[in-house]
């Protein structure tokens, strides 16, 4: 428990000194959401904001070691390579999350 | 107040129990980015009911420690009045002194206004503690000022006390290959200024311990590593020397960190001279004395020198009855805490909290995020007239920097035992994840100890 709230607290704090970006993101996720209409084609677009999701997920494994000033040969074990996927994967979500909507506009119009 | 507990006797301190805890936690990464949203819904603590009093409590120093423990009691205690004195109005976030220091971040990256982290509620004096008088429950400030209370919580950390050092000068730090990273952010960026400077042609690098207690004794450590990877990125190193003058003999108080380290600086061709105290620097002349104890002097010319300042509490400690009195402790002033309450060993209405403390471990961010929680628990049970239920085990933490991008994972309790907060993480393990800790995410656990959140 204590872990999480010690998590929680630390993406707070994140939070706080990335403010502009995280408000500008979760901005621009509700303006796309908002600009859907009715009947859009949510389940069809599932796929391709997957797909996004998933790319968005591999570029960031390769370039977050360098924008940390690290490399590939820091990394010492498996927790490394763990954590670099987690990290990955939540920018990866966050691109899903906002190709979504896009795509969901998208599916309509098809 | 009539609910101040009796004097105590002096006893025996006792070693802590073991507990782990957590500076960090492995799975923030995967959420670093796309779990802020979720992080901004936490503007509110845990529920827990205020104890109502009207207990008049003064905290001597608004540093991490005054700072976690005023957040806490403000919130846990209802009608209290709080007081903090302290004259400092910039926070400096010192764990990255050594990532300013060795080039890693830029110095704006290490200062907070005070205003912003002091705690709703709380009344803070704009002076300087001059006299802790625990025999009349008081203190007065440099400006004159007597204020009475019933508890007193000293977190004034520590004194660098340079003056230790016949011709060290901390206004020259940045110049003539002087290095120091511990007076504050511009000496920090300074020693960077004399670092890249001298690994630009390479030569003759001095690293120095003294025989103190330190805050964060793994910061020497973390310069040295980095001096040889700057001069191995800067394609100088086979032409350098680094040598390694320890005043103790050993270069860290955890054997297996301390065998781990001998064994890398043996591959990275990093001699270690034991008993070797520096006591003299002749800035200009790039010439450092050092002492060993049985009184033998050596000189060593040196194109760079880290300088590691002995450490004591501040005098306004020093001239109270609050420190030690004998043993090991007495020497630097500290604090006569018992070490698992952290409670003091004479005047049981007093406690101490952070680097000023004279316990075997601890001077670090992360002692005082595993122990403000356990100093207001403590003190929150002395006020409602029970005795201190919570225990301290010594926890301390220590990212230690290996190179760029990468560092061990160091967690230890007061009897040296290795205490990873989870158990996949191998301390001795060179990695990445401990990196990422040190380089970005715990900056951002420290503020959230300094809000009294975790
Ligand atoms: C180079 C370096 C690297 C470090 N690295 C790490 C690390 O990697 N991990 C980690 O956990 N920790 C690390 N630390 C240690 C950590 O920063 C300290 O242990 C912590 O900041 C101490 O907090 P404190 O509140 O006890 O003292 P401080 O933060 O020093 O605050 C003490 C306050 O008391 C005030 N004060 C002093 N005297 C008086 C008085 N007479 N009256 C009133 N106020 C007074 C001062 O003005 C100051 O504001 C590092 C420290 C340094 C210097």
């Amino acid at each position: 428990m204590y872990e999480i709230w010690l998590t929680l607290n630390i993406l707070f704090e994140l939070g706080l000194q990335y403010l502009p970006a995280v408000i500008g993101t979760m901005l621009l996720w509700l303006m796309l959401f908002a600009a859907t209409r009715p009947g859009v084609g949510w389940r069809r677009a599932l796929l391709p904001a997957v797909v996004v999701g998933a790319i968005a997920t591999v570029i960031t494994f390769f370039i977050t070691p360098g924008m940390t000033l690290s490399s590939f040969d820091d990394m010492g074990y498996w927790v490394d390579w763990m954590n670099l996927f987690f990290y990955a994967a939540a920018f990866g979500a966050v691109a899903a999350a906002l190709a979504w909507p896009i795509a969901a506009s998208l599916c309509r119009k098809a | 107040m009539s609910d101040k507990p009796e004097r105590l006797s002096s006893t025996q301190p006792a070693d802590g129990g073991r507990r782990r805890f957590l500076f960090g936690a492995s799975a923030l990464p995967a959420v670093a980015g796309a779990g802020l949203p979720t992080g901004l819904a936490l503007a509110s603590t845990p529920a827990r009911a205020a104890l109502k009093t009207a207990a008049r409590i003064v905290i001597a120093g608004s540093g991490l420690g005054g700072l976690a423990i005023a957040s806490r009691l403000a919130r846990e205690l209802d009608g209290a009045k709080i007081t903090v004195i302290d004259r400092k109005e910039i926070h400096n976030y010192q764990p990255g002194y050594t990532l300013v220091g060795t080039g890693i971040w830029p110095v704006g990256k290490v200062s907070d206004r005070n205003a912003d982290l002091m705690p709703q509620g709380v009344d803070w004096m704009r002076e300087m503690v001059a006299e802790f008088d625990p025999e009349a429950d008081a203190v007065v400030t440099d400006r004159g000022q007597r204020i009475e209370y019933d508890y007193l919580i000293v977190a004034t950390g520590l004194h660098l006390d340079y003056a230790q050092i016949e011709g060290m000068d901390v206004a020259a730090i940045g110049s003539k290959g002087l290095g120091s990273i511990y007076p504050g952010p511009d000496a920090a960026e300074a020693t960077w200024r004399a670092m890249d400077a001298f690994r630009q042609k390479g030569g003759s690098a001095l690293m120095t311990l003294p025989e103190t207690f330190l805050k964060c004794a793994g910061a020497p450590l973390k310069v040295t590593f980095m001096v040889a990877d700057r001069l191995k990125q800067a394609g100088t190193r086979d032409a350098s020397r680094i040598a390694f003058h320890s005043a103790l003999d050993n270069i860290f108080s955890v054997p297996r960190i301390n065998d781990e380290v001998l064994r890398r600086w043996e591959k990275l061709d990093i001699p270690v001279t034991f008993h070797s105290k520096l006591v003299a620097i002749d800035i200009g002349s790039r010439r450092a004395t050092m002492a060993r104890p049985e009184g033998g002097r050596t000189e060593i010319d040196y194109d760079f020198i880290h300088v590691v300042p002995p450490m004591r509490a501040p005098d306004a400690i020093v001239n109270s009855p609050l420190p030690w009195r004998d043993g090991g402790f007495a020497a630097g002033s500290w604090l006569e805490v018992d070490p698992k309450t952290l409670r003091h060993r004479r005047f049981p209405n007093v406690f101490g909290l952070g680097d000023v403390n004279g316990t075997g471990k601890g001077k670090t961010a992360a002692t005082i995020k595993k122990s403000a929680p356990i100093v207001a628990q403590n003190l929150i049970d002395v006020i409602a007239g029970r005795e201190p239920s919570q225990h301290f085990d010594g926890y301390t933490s220590c990212p230690l920097l290996l190179r760029e991008g990468s560092a061990l994972l160091v967690e230890f309790d007061y009897n040296n035992n290795l205490t990873p907060s989870l158990p996949m993480i191998d301390p001795l393990q060179d990695s990445y994840f401990a990196w990422v800790m040190k380089y970005r995410l715990l900056k951002p656990a420290y503020m959230a100890v300094a809000k009294g959140r975790v």
